[in-house]
Order: C-alpha cells, then sequence, then structure tokens
C-alpha cells in the first residue's frame, strides 16, 4: 500500500499501520501523537498543487 | 419510419474500439442496416460543423471511446451528450479512463519536455513546444489545450451505459446493438458485461491460495491449467468484471484488469492490494521487504486500466508556485 | 485571407485537421496539418516494468 501510494505522489508517512489491544490505552494515545505531531510536520495534504482538470 | 442514428466517435483512444466494431465482420451490415451512422471519423467523411448542426437529441445512440485529456475531447464529448438520447461510454478508455489514463503518474508539462526536447528521436532544436495559438503568415492556427489530467468520459458528462474492454469483445458489442435494435436496453447506469469477477469465469484450477513469492510474467512459464495467482503470478481477476472471455487468460498471461473493478468495488487498486496481501504468506519482516521487491509496480499494475477512475484519480502535482 | 477547415480529417486513424488558407484569387497560399492529440506513452511508460511493454504500446494504435 505504502509503495502505491509513494508512486502516486503520498508521503509514506502519511498512513500507519499498527495492532493495538483495548488494553493498551497509553501505547494507543503515544502512537497517535506520534502521528499527529509528524503529520503536522508534513503540512496539510494538497491533492494538486498548480495542475489544472484535476 | 426513419431508422434510429448511430454516432460513433474516438477522443483519448487507439482506434481499436472502432475496430472491434468493425470486427463484427459481416454483422456491420446489419448495424448498417438497423442505423444511419451519422458521425463515425474512422470509416466515414462527417465533420464536427454537421454534428453541430444536428438538433439536440437527434442522435439516438452514441459510442463514445477514448479517454478526455484535451479541451476538444471536452468539448466534443459534451456536443455529442447535448445531440444524443443514449451516451455510452465504450472501452475501458472511456470508462475508466484506460492506458492514456497512465498519464496521471505525469502532466503536461513532463510530457511536453519528454516527448520534444529530451526525446532522442526528435530533432526540435528550438525547443518549440505546440501551442494553443500559433502565428503564421496567412492568418492564425489553433490547436486545443491538453490538460495535465485524464478524465473518464463520465467524469465530463453523463453516461447511460458502460461497454468496458480493451477493447470490448465481439459478443458484447453484438449483444448492445441487439439490446438497442430490440428496445430493450438495460436501467441507466448498467455496466454491459459480467456481474462477477473475471475468477468467477475463469477455468484454471483453483486449489489454495497461499503464495510465498511473486514471480514477473516473464519470470516461469506457468502451467496452463492452474490459477496463476497461485503459481505467484499477479493476476488482477479477483477485483476484475468478468464478461471478457477470458482472452489475456487463454494466451497464459495474467489479467490486467481491462474490465474494471467488479459490482460493489469502488477502487479497483486497492481492491487488488488487498486481494494479493491477503493471500501472501510472511510472518517475518524480511518477508514483507522481500514481497515489496517482488511487486514492482504497484500502482501501475492495479491501476493500469482504472487510474482515472479510483479515488485518487492521479499522482499529485506539486507544481512550484507561480507568480 | 479566407480559410477552409477540414476537421476532422476522417477514415484514417488518429486525428487530425487542416487549415487551408486561400488568397485572393482563390489559390492555395497556404495550408497546414495540425494534429490535436497528445497522449505521452513516452513519458507514462516510464517506470513501468519492461516485460509490460508488450502490453501497454500495442494501445497507441488499435490498427
Amino acid at each position: 500500500m505504502k509503495k502505491m501510494l509513494t508512486q502516486l505522489g503520498i508521503e509514506e508517512e502519511r498512513v500507519r499501520l499498527d495492532w493495538v489491544s483495548a488494553s493498551e490505552g497509553d501505547r494507543f494515545a503515544k502512537i497517535v501523537n506520534e502521528m499527529t505531531e509528524e503529520l503536522r510536520q508534513l503540512g496539510p495534504f494538497s491533492g494538486n498543487n498548480g495542475g489544472d482538470n484535476g | 419510419m426513419a431508422k434510429p442514428k448511430l454516432a460513433l466517435y474516438w477522443a483519448a483512444s487507439c482506434g481499436g474500439c472502432d475496430v472491434a466494431v468493425l470486427d463484427t465482420n459481416e454483422k456491420i451490415l446489419d448495424i448498417a442496416n438497423i442505423a444511419d451512422i451519422v458521425f463515425w471519423p474512422i470509416a466515414l467523411d462527417f465533420k464536427y460543423h454537421h454534428v453541430e448542426a444536428m438538433e439536440d437529441g437527434s442522435i439516438d445512440l452514441c459510442l463514445f471511446n477514448g479517454a478526455i485529456r484535451s479541451s476538444e475531447q471536452e468539448r466534443i464529448a459534451k456536443l455529442l451528450r447535448a445531440k444524443s438520447k443514449v451516451m455510452v461510454a465504450f472501452g475501458a478508455c472511456a470508462c475508466f479512463g484506460g492506458i492514456p489514463a497512465l498519464g496521471n503518474f505525469t502532466n503536461r508539462d513532463d510530457i511536453f519536455q519528454r516527448v520534444y526536447i529530451d526525446i532522442p528521436s526528435n530533432a526540435n532544436a528550438d525547443g518549440v513546444f505546440p501551442r494553443t495559438l500559433t502565428e503564421v503568415n496567412e492568418g492564425e492556427l489553433e490547436l486545443p489545450e491538453l490538460f495535465d489530467t485524464v478524465s473518464t468520459l463520465a467524469q465530463v458528462v453523463d453516461v447511460e451505459y458502460f461497454v468496458p474492454g480493451c477493447p470490448p469483445p465481439v459478443d458484447i458489442i453484438l449483444k448492445v446493438v441487439d439490446l438497442f435494435a430490440t428496445g430493450q436496453l438495460p436501467p441507466v447506469g448498467a455496466i454491459i458485461a459480467s456481474d462477477k469477477t473475471l475468477c468467477d469465469e475463469c477455468e484454471r484450477t483453483k486449489e489454495e491460495k497461499k503464495i510465498t513469492k511473486i514471480y514477473r510474467p516473464h519470470e516461469i512459464i506457468p502451467d496452463p491449467d492452474r490459477c496463476l495467482l497461485e503459481q505467484g503470478i499477479i493476476c488482477c481477476g479477483p477485483a476484475t468484471r468478468g464478461g471478457c472471455g477470458l482472452t489475456c487468460i487463454k494466451a497464459n498471461m495474467p489479467c490486467r484488469g481491462c474490465f474494471g473493478p467488479p459490482p460493489g468495488v469502488v477502487d479497483q487498486g486497492a481492491a487488488l492490494v488487498s486481494a494479493i496481501a491477503s493471500i501472501y504468506q510472511g510472518d517475518t519482516d524480511e518477508d514483507v521487504t522481500r514481497m515489496l521487491e517482488e511487486i514492482v509496480d504497484p500502482a501501475g499494475t492495479f491501476y493500469r486500466f482504472g487510474l482515472a477512475d479510483s479515488l485518487l484519480k492521479r499522482k499529485r502535482i506539486q507544481k512550484a508556485e507561480k507568480g | 485571407m479566407k480559410k477552409i477547415s477540414i476537421d476532422p480529417i476522417t477514415r484514417l486513424e488518429g486525428h487530425g485537421k487542416i487549415e487551408i488558407f486561400l488568397n485572393d484569387e482563390g489559390d492555395v497560399a497556404n495550408a497546414y496539418l495540425q494534429i490535436p492529440e497528445l497522449r505521452g506513452f513516452e513519458k507514462f511508460c516510464e517506470g513501468r516494468p519492461v516485460e509490460e511493454m508488450p502490453r501497454i504500446v500495442p494501445r497507441i494504435c488499435g490498427v
């Protein structure tokens, strides 16, 4: 999936796969915070910057 | 009673769909008997101004093949839509974008740069690109604008029916003509093919879908009787609509999805990622890394004919800010 | 100058138009053939597996 998304110009950091069980509340919070911070660094996703008819 | 009027047109196309209609062989005479063909550039000498002069809705059936990637293709799509009662997206390009939609991995500037400057087979010392307006001594010449993005027909105009395939097989073409001639057209929005996946139609033996290695089609000689996917060759059958008669499978080559997604699947490529991932046996990180190396061009393989029809539609364009 | 447009040219594979400019005597001063299409195979084949080329490039021309 990541390889395909990279081919389509989407940074692989925008997709993350993790397994968290219902009893791992702290770990869930940690992962979400980490990803949120990464995404903040990447900035908002702009679909097409300057392309026409897209 | 006047014969119904039929029009055929090609946008970003290869002509294969028009040839497919001609492949009906002697039955083309039946088609010509049933209908008045009022526009068909590959075969008849009608011009755009003839179409412009027609009354709106006076064309009974328009078979439109080819994807939309220029202002002229968009204009003629809209013109034919206005003049036609029924518009059919004919062939994989009009339905899903087709091979031309692989252009959505790139953009106009990069295409121009490659085709007119970088390519070794072109001598273009002045670095001329096509322009929409060119002044010559005698006056002005116009060319349509080429878009960055390839669209399907339905993304540009309303479409009543879809006939998939690259090209649509002769039996489906004859079925379309027959349904139209006998007034038995299905509900609007129908895709005129099977309602099942290719796997359902495939006659190869299927045992267990568990693979530990993926082969590129040239790396092995597949057993012609066994499921290709089970032999480790990526086949798009699981997420492709059936009805094609298994042309590629019978040639011992894997399906590449030219009939588009099956009913219920919105994004063909995503469905294929899911299908392949679900049969690949791998427990370790090494397995996953190896698998990724073995699938050489996932986006181009899983969206071979349908990039324009996918949820993302195209590769993200990031142009430098202008002005 | 009077201009005659033949658009589209027909009964061949591909898209084209011809613009013919006539001078005051009604003779052809110049004629231009234009190809109003480009799909970009030369570019979008880059990055595709080589063994897929025989399945992609025949779609340049279906005739």
